[in-house]
């Protein structure tokens, strides 16, 4: 993933240069949920930090940037764009696929380019551009290790996230995974990508299972809340933990070599830097651009950890 | 007397107390017998402390919460307030510790903070509401905003993470105690105690629960209606940045995650509890097994697999009417 | 003689353990007003509210047309034709009068309502009524009396068989009397049964055809109006002779204790001034709205004002009740239902309410808050079934006396007491009259406002009378009589500004 971003990032470059003195004044608009949990949040860090390099690097073009609580919050959101701004292309992670699908579908209809992040719509064909994590491989990648590292009749509980397509799709490849390797799931519940939630039921499950092999957490800062209670039962040595979408602490701990945290799992939220600098290019004509992107999920392990490591990143 | 129930009075005040006080209690013994029943661990020392220990948070905010509600107002930022206040410790100990190493004073600078923040937050709730005289509910429907944006804005839309070592020298105000009872768990009993004493046995308590029953007949009876409202949110607030004190070495982080719903629970415990929602009446007790009643519902579901984990709001949700109902049932007949 | 439409035969009611009616017979007959008297607590009420099918009965039967009959609800009776105007009106307070008189029995056009129809309707009540109220306007903004009107309004509304009604006259001015007297009679003519209650005997004497006296929850006498003079009711509702119902007024001393200069109240009271002695009983009289009870709740700090006020030679701050308390200057409310009393509180917590720091340092104290209830109930003879029943359940003579013992725990030397009686049986006007003058002879000021002529000329050495919002006049001595309060009150002529000071 690293060497496509890099990539994508050397092509605007390349193409800065003959562009930006012939080119139209296009209005780009990226619409992304607000910073409410550690993912979110560095999906905001990238987007601003990516807006401010691309508005030096094209200053005729303009971007505009909204966050949003909600569904409803976004669909306003993006009548306002289109009402006020005028947007040419727009940038989108869906909050939710059904309730957006139909009002971007409306803006693509209308002749703007779309690009959407992460979330797919919920019918086919209408975006210009996708660019997403890839959520079966994200489940899957940390089933894989499970199979391959754990002995037969292991026992692990898997931690999921906030009930939603994003969550079924990475516990399915969980599981798919698993399949047929004799690895006991003893229990799975919701822990809502929340520390706190996930500090509680990871407490309630120590108590409830005597012998614990393995901890899938779909995601690094439901891992931090389980390695805290863990910690706190003092069963730190009978099981490991492995998480999800390569925060900065979680790596931190792979790169120092903790046993309880061998590997982790990317979801990289800098997928909106590229879905936006492709857009960028897309809609000057640039490079053909259409199509789908997929970004797949990768292993971090102490030998790449170091790759993995963003010390200016808030996640 | 109010007229304007048409329905017949059955003529025995006794026995509507008598349920007001038994319906929580009832609903709290029959949560832990089926707690027992479905699994051999749920009496567990390890888990009767984790229970009680997790129930420290909402159960200390709640216990000011019940002040507000009896005297006829309402908190909703207390959620958000927490995030922020953990927050902006974290970061006050983390540039201290740049400065004065990892040390004690540094955790006690980061407590005064924490405490400080708690009670400016609850002082700008009741100014706004008593001073300014806008509606509690709209007041703290904004600082609510406000305060989650905040902590988000702080962290960068990230995570606050205490340094590591810091950590390491504050765990012990969750994880430690004295006599096998952690500090958390200490902590909210004696804010129960004394939060029950000072809402039954002194003029503070009597004054809330006569401007939350007519607060006209309270400005008539000399009292400062405007002072004890104001002491409400300042208390709420204290009790906050006390939660805080506890939250913090739990995970040492604070994000815009933290303290999520905190309010709804918080006002759920309060009204499971017995604690009028308009106002007029409350009690601290009644609080407390409300907010158990609110985790043992949590940790059963956990226990278990009773039930699907989706429908796990849906048993909460029952629950919770269903300890109202207990509770309120005589009072309708009257 | 008609056949009684509506009967009581050998009830009985019981409240847990306590009995508070006795085996009452009482009848209602068609085109008969009956008064039902008796002293605060002797169980009117609550014949009433079985009447009227709130509550049930504990005993005995009720009759409908001479069969037994029981009610479920107030809606069963209503359903019948049974309506009850309480004292404390029902009203929808944020809606509209027309909304109000057929809340719960709109009338419709297909599935919508029919505002137009329902306007028009109570257009014509109202004006029946000779009340001037527009048949859109909110009730919150309806002054007493004219909230009375809707109430009768709305029972006008309904099939109308059996009108109950709980001292309908206590909230209305001499005016408003008149034109309920009117339609009181008008029904009557038209066939309804009206039970009345009052406290006002010469009422009783004047409108009704028959009066059942209640005592105890017992009935003490039933006869034919004609047959009773207002000496007898009396008597008999209090059981004894009642001597002289003022006790002597007691001679006001040299030191001035109050003294108020140019008072103002935004749009309420313009410059007022007086002056009260040492163990004077002064009397405020005028209209209901003239801002008699803006004046006192101004001196005691409970309103913003100007001018200036002095207590015992001191000036009292503006807007400060606690001040006032502290110095010895307290006002008893006109309103102890809303704004006196905590009606779903007990005893003791209403008692203490005002003066709770002197009840213990940090904790109350409860043993000396029992001990100070104890002696309030003796003081004051204060008849409550239970100690920590709700307030809200006594009757209004008990919370009167319930007040005036809160009121005056502090133990002020100026005392402001505004409708000292209203609402509340002739027993225990009298004895808080004996209490008033008792304060007085012991060197407390006493200012009181009345409505009630009778309790002003009785009571009070001096009288001022208030219009408008301006003290108009002082009458003193013989000149206190009922036709120059009036002629005062209503704006007909003013006396010398140095009456007034």
């Amino acid at each position: 993933m690293t060497k496509t971003l890099i990539a994508t990032t050397a092509l605007v470059g390349a193409l800065v240069g003959p562009m930006s003195g012939m080119a139209l004044a296009e209005t780009i608009g990226v619409s992304i949920p607000a910073a409410t949990h550690g993912w979110a949040g560095a999906l905001n860090f990238h987007a601003e930090r990516t807006i401010e390099r691309l508005k030096e690097v094209y200053p005729e073009h303009e971007f505009v940037l909204a966050t949003t609580p909600d569904s409803a919050t976004q669909v306003s959101d993006l009548e306002d764009m289109v009402a006020t701004r005028g947007i040419d292309a727009l940038v989108v992670l869906p909050f939710e696929s059904e309730p957006l699908t139909g009002p971007i579908q409306r803006i693509a209809d209308s002749g703007t380019w779309v690009t959407v992040v992460d979330r797919g719509l919920a019918v086919e064909g209408i975006e210009t551009l996708y660019v997403a994590g890839d959520n079966d491989s994200f489940g899957r990648t940390a089933g894989q290790y499970f199979a391959d590292t754990l002995d037969e009749g292991a026992k692990v509980v898997a931690m999921r996230g906030i009930p939603s397509t994003v969550d079924n799709e990475r516990v399915e490849g969980f599981e798919a995974a698993l399949d047929g390797s004799g690895i006991e799931v003893l229990a799975m519940d919701h822990g809502n990508w929340n520390r706190d939630t996930a500090f509680t039921l990871m407490q309630d499950w120590l108590s409830r299972f005597p012998e614990i092999d393995a901890v899938w957490a779909a995601d690094d800062d439901m891992a931090v809340g389980a390695l805290a209670a863990i910690e706190q039962a003092g069963r730190t040595g009978e099981m490991i933990v492995v998480g999800g979408a390569g925060m900065k602490e979680m790596v931190d701990r792979i790169r120092s070599g903790d046993s309880t945290v061998p590997v982790d799992v990317t979801y990289p939220p800098s997928m909106i830097s590229t879905a936006i600098e492709m857009t960028v290019v897309g809609v000057t004509g640039a490079a053909p651009m259409s199509g789908e992107f997929i970004i797949a999920s990768e292993l971090i392990t102490p030998e790449n950890a170091d790759d993995f490591y963003f010390e200016d990143s808030p996640y | 007397m109010t007229m304007a129930t048409t329905q017949k009075s059955t003529g025995r005040p006794g026995r509507r107390i008598d349920l007001q006080v038994i319906g929580p209690i009832l609903a709290l013994i029959a949560l832990l017998l089926i707690g027992m029943a479905l699994n051999s661990n749920f009496l567990s020392y390890a888990n009767i402390t984790n229970v009680l220990a997790r129930s420290a948070f909402i159960g200390i905010i709640a216990v000011g919460m019940t002040f507000v509600i009896t005297a006829g107002g309402l908190d909703l930022s207390v959620g958000s307030m927490a995030a922020f206040v953990a927050g902006l410790m974290i970061l006050v100990m983390n540039l201290l510790t740049e400065s004065m190493g990892v040390t004690l004073p540094v955790i006690l600078i980061g407590i005064a903070v924490a405490l400080l923040a708690g009670l400016v937050a609850g002082v700008i709730n009741g100014i706004l509401i008593t001073r300014v005289g806008i509606e509690a509910f709209i007041v703290t429907l904004g600082t609510m905003g406000i305060y989650r944006s905040l902590i988000t804005w702080l962290a960068d839309g990230g995570t606050l993470s205490l340094g590591f070592e810091m950590r390491e020298l504050y765990r012990p105000v969750y994880y430690g105690g004295i006599a096998g009872v952690s500090w958390p768990i200490i902590a909210f009993v004696v804010v129960a105690v004394l939060g029950e004493i000072v809402m039954r046995h002194t003029a503070f308590g009597r004054h809330c629960a006569a401007i939350g029953s007519n607060e006209k007949v309270a400005r008539y009876s000399s009292i400062s209606v405007l002072k004890v409202r104001l002491a409400t949110y300042v208390l709420l607030g204290l009790l906050v940045g006390f939660a805080v004190v506890m939250y913090v070495p739990r995970l040492g982080s604070a994000s815009a995650s933290t303290g999520l719903l905190w309010e709804l629970e918080a006002i759920a415990a309060v009204i499971i509890g017995g604690t009028l929602l308009k106002g007029g009446f409350g009690r601290v007790w009644g609080t407390v097994v409300g907010v158990l009643i609110l985790s043992l519902i949590g940790n059963i579901l956990n226990l278990t697999d009773f039930v699907s984990p989706y429908l796990n709001g849906a048993i909460q949700g029952a629950v919770i009417i269903l300890a109202v109902v207990l509770q309120r049932k005589g009072a309708t007949e009257r | 003689m008609a056949d009684p439409i509506l009967s009581l035969n050998g009830v009985s009611k019981s409240f847990g353990p306590i009995e508070v009616l006795h085996g009452v017979d009482f009848e209602l007959r068609p085109g008969e007003i009956h008064a039902l008297i008796g002293e605060n607590g002797a169980g009117k009420s609550t014949t009433m509210k079985i009447l009227g099918g709130y509550i049930d009965a504990s005993d005995g039967d009720i009759r409908w047309q001479g069969a037994p009959v029981t009610f479920g609800s107030s809606d069963e009776a209503e359903a019948r034709g049974i309506v009850m105007i309480h004292q404390e009106f029902n009203l929808a307070e944020h809606l509209g009068v027309d909304q109000n008189v057929f809340l719960g029995r709109e009338i419709k056009r297909g599935w919508r309502l029919d505002h137009k129809a329902m306007r028009a309707r109570t257009a014509e009540l109202l004006a029946q009524l000779e009340c001037p109220v527009d048949p859109s306007a909110r009730v919150s903004g309806l002054s007493v009396p004219a909230k009375q009107m809707v109430e009768i309004a709305k029972a006008l509304s309904r099939d109308l068989r059996v009108l109950i009604m709980d001292e309908p006259t206590a909230v209305l001015t001499e005016r408003d009397c008149e034109i309920l007297f009117r339609q009181i009679d008008r029904l009557r003519a038209q066939g309804v049964a009206i039970l009345y209650t009052s406290h006002k005997l010469s009422e009783v004497k004047r409108i009704c055809d028959r009066v059942t006296v209640l005592r105890d929850g017992a009935m003490v006498r039933s006869a034919p109006v004609s047959e009773i003079t207002e000496d007898e009711m009396a008597a008999a509702m209090v059981g004894r002779e009642l001597s002289d119902l003022y006790p002597a007024k007691a001679v006001p001393q040299d030191e001035v204790m109050l003294e108020v200069e140019g008072l103002s109240v935004p749009g309420l009271i313009e410059t007022a001034s007086l002056t009260l002695r040492r163990g004077e009983v002064l009397g405020i009289g005028g209209l209901v709205g003239a801002g008699r009870t803006e004046l006192a709740e101004a001196i005691a700090g409970l309103r913003p004002r100007g001018g200036r006020v002095r207590l015992m030679g001191e000036t009292l701050p503006a807007g400060q009740v606690k001040t006032a308390m502290e110095r010895g200057l307290v006002y008893l409310t006109e309103d102890r239902k809303s704004a006196g009393l905590l009606l779903d509180k007990g005893l003791r917590e209403n008692l203490t309410l005002p003066l709770l720091d002197r009840f213990g340092t940090v904790l109350i104290d409860r043993k000396a808050e029992e001990a100070a209830l104890d002696k309030a109930i003796a003081d004051f003879a204060i008849r409550a079934p239970e100690r920590d029943m709700p307030v809200g359940n006594l009757s209004g003579g008990n919370q009167q006396k319930l007040l005036l013992a809160k009121t005056l725990l502090s133990d002020p030397q100026v005392i402001l007491i505004d409708e000292p009686t209203r609402g509340i049986d002739i027993g225990t006007k009298q004895q808080i009259y004996t209490l008033i003058s008792g304060l007085a002879a012991a060197g407390h000021a006493i200012i009181v406002i009345s409505s009630e002529m009778p309790e002003l000329i009785g009571l009070a050495s001096r009288v001022l009378v208030m219009h408008a919002g301006r003290i108009v006049g002082g009458l003193e001595g013989d000149d206190v009589n009922e036709g120059a309060i009036v002629r005062l009150a209503m704006g007909l002529e003013e006396t010398s500004e140095e009456a007034a000071a």
